[in-house]
């Protein structure tokens, strides 16, 4: 089995006090800094591998590291301590709609996209009737992105992010999109890709979706994994905190 | 992919979403500085009543100037602002950082080189005259990309930890427009600041501009400036860059 996330003790800190502005004013101002000083881990000595073909569910409450981790593994976030290598390229389903040009059409947003997420130009070519079915957006091609839908727009997001053809998958509670009926599509197409031997990594609140998918599963608590195991395991820790806190 | 391939993409989509619904397109790269250039040379020549600062033709002499102040100008503001416009992009899609300042200067640099004929046919209709000394503007093209991309990675993390670097800017460039030997030349200068224009390393690049047009036997001394103070800038700019990366990211 070879090893394609190898996540070693990393942390990663946030500003307290995100509001740069005001501190460097009343540094003006009282020639001291008098906001809540310092900074917080988000999340501490996080150890973990993935290996090709695993199917990972990352779980536990807001504010807890997640997304934080999510975008470590992207590569749209650096570590303060420790490491991330990722071995292979990486198809993130992070903020769909992110990546789109609203001044731009559909035909260019696929182009740019696509292209940026390092497919080539005959590459993205071959795949276009197909990016461009399964979002079901034929007859708005030439129109530009800002006339979507917001639903439309993810459709196109989603389209373009699983036709890149990487070995990994990050998706952050983006599983289904859409309507009812888009939605189904997505499991579908996300079964497709576990079945061509894909490794996923997800995020999600959803019991129903880290059951359809995973196998395996990780909790994150106070900005550390608390449980790294089946899904099973990690499912029941998740729901016994959830429990509690609940109250 | 290359980052070659991801920047010739970010640079085509800027230019794509430039002209993407106007009605002239292209034709506004070359009105631009046509139009600002007209202002100068009425204003100088007929309204402030005989111009004494500049050579002649001095349509010419001001368009070389506009010109790389118009790449200038939007090469600095759009890279200061391109990490707060694009989060939503930086944020889903791992390209290397720096690409999205070198981009901003990249479709500002492709605008330049799209506006040089008006050039060729100002220096036509005008009947200036043109020396070996021409081969300086290639140099001061490189030189220019430099220096833009040295202060496009100090700004560009800047603008993210404290917006006001924006509205500073602002009032910056407006100075450095009238600072800059763009409307007059570094000759008419007062001899005891002239050390002190070249600090300004955009001083140095005008003059290599405009050494094809109008013989000049004073020029290595301000190019020389402008190549050094512009490498220095660049390599802090890579310095600031990787040192703020890191804080950048969790704020965009």
């Amino acid at each position: 089995m070879s090893v394609v996330i190898d996540v070693k003790n990393i942390g990663v800190s946030f500003q307290r006090n995100r509001k740069r502005n005001f501190s460097v004013r009343e540094m003006l101002l009282q020639g001291k800094n008098t906001s809540p000083r310092g900074s917080f881990w988000a999340l501490r000595n996080v150890n973990f591998q993935v290996n090709a073909g695993e199917a990972v569910g990352l779980m536990g409450a807001n504010g807890e590291g997640k997304s934080t981790l999510l975008r470590l593994i992207a590569g749209v976030l650096l570590p303060d301590e420790g490491s991330v290598e990722v071995k292979g390229g990486v198809a993130p389903l992070i903020e769909l709609t992110g990546g789109l040009k609203s001044d731009l059409t559909a035909r260019d947003n696929i182009a740019l996209v696509a292209g940026l997420h390092g497919l080539k130009k005959a590459e993205v070519k071959k795949r276009f009737n197909n990016i461009v079915e399964f979002a079901e957006i034929g007859d708005f091609l030439d129109t530009p992105v800002r006339h979507f839908s917001s639903g439309m727009k993810v459709r196109l997001g989603f389209s373009i992010v699983t036709s890149i053809d990487e070995p990994i998958i990050l998706v952050d509670e983006a599983l289904a999109v859409g309507d009812a009926a888009f939605m189904q599509k997505c499991y579908v197409r996300m079964k497709d890709l576990l079945n061509q031997g894909k490794t996923l990594f997800l995020v999600s609140h959803k019991e129903k979706d880290l059951k359809e998918f995973c196998t395996r599963g990780l909790y994150l608590k106070d900005g550390t994994l608390a449980v790294d195991g089946t899904l099973t395991q990690a499912l029941a820790a998740y729901r016994a905190d959830a429990g509690i806190s609940d109250d | 992919m290359g980052k070659f391939g991801a920047l010739r993409i970010l640079i085509f989509r800027d230019l794509q979403i430039r002209y993407a619904g106007t009605w002239l397109g292209y034709f506004w790269t070359l009105l631009d500085p046509l139009a600002m250039s007209a202002i100068y040379w009425f204003v100088f020549s007929y309204i402030l009543g005989g111009r004494s600062v500049g050579e002649t033709p001095y349509i010419l002499f001001l368009l070389t100037g506009v010109l790389a102040w118009t790449w200038f100008n939007g090469s600095v503001t759009d890279s200061a602002r391109t990490l707060v416009l694009e989060s939503k992009m930086i944020r889903s899609i791992a390209i290397p950082r720096y690409l999205w300042v070198i981009k901003s200067i990249g479709a500002k640099g492709t605008e330049f080189l799209f506006s040089l004929p008006i050039l060729v046919a100002v220096a036509v209709i005008a009947k200036g005259q043109v020396s070996l000394q021409l081969l300086f503007f290639p140099l001061a093209f490189v030189v220019q990309f430099l220096l833009l991309s040295g202060i496009g990675l100090i700004l560009a993390p800047l603008t993210v930890l404290a917006r006001d670097t924006t509205n500073v800017l602002r009032i910056i460039l407006r100075m450095m427009f009238y600072l800059t030997p763009i409307i007059y030349g570094l000759n008419d200068i007062p001899e005891k600041y002239q050390a002190l224009a070249m600090l300004n390393p955009l001083t140095g690049i005008i003059v290599m501009y405009r050494a094809g047009f109008w013989a000049n036997d004073n020029l290595m001394t301000p190019i020389i400036f402008s190549i050094t103070i512009s490498v220095a800038i660049f390599i802090l700019g890579i310095f600031v860059f990787k040192k703020l990366e890191r804080a950048v990211l969790k704020e965009v």
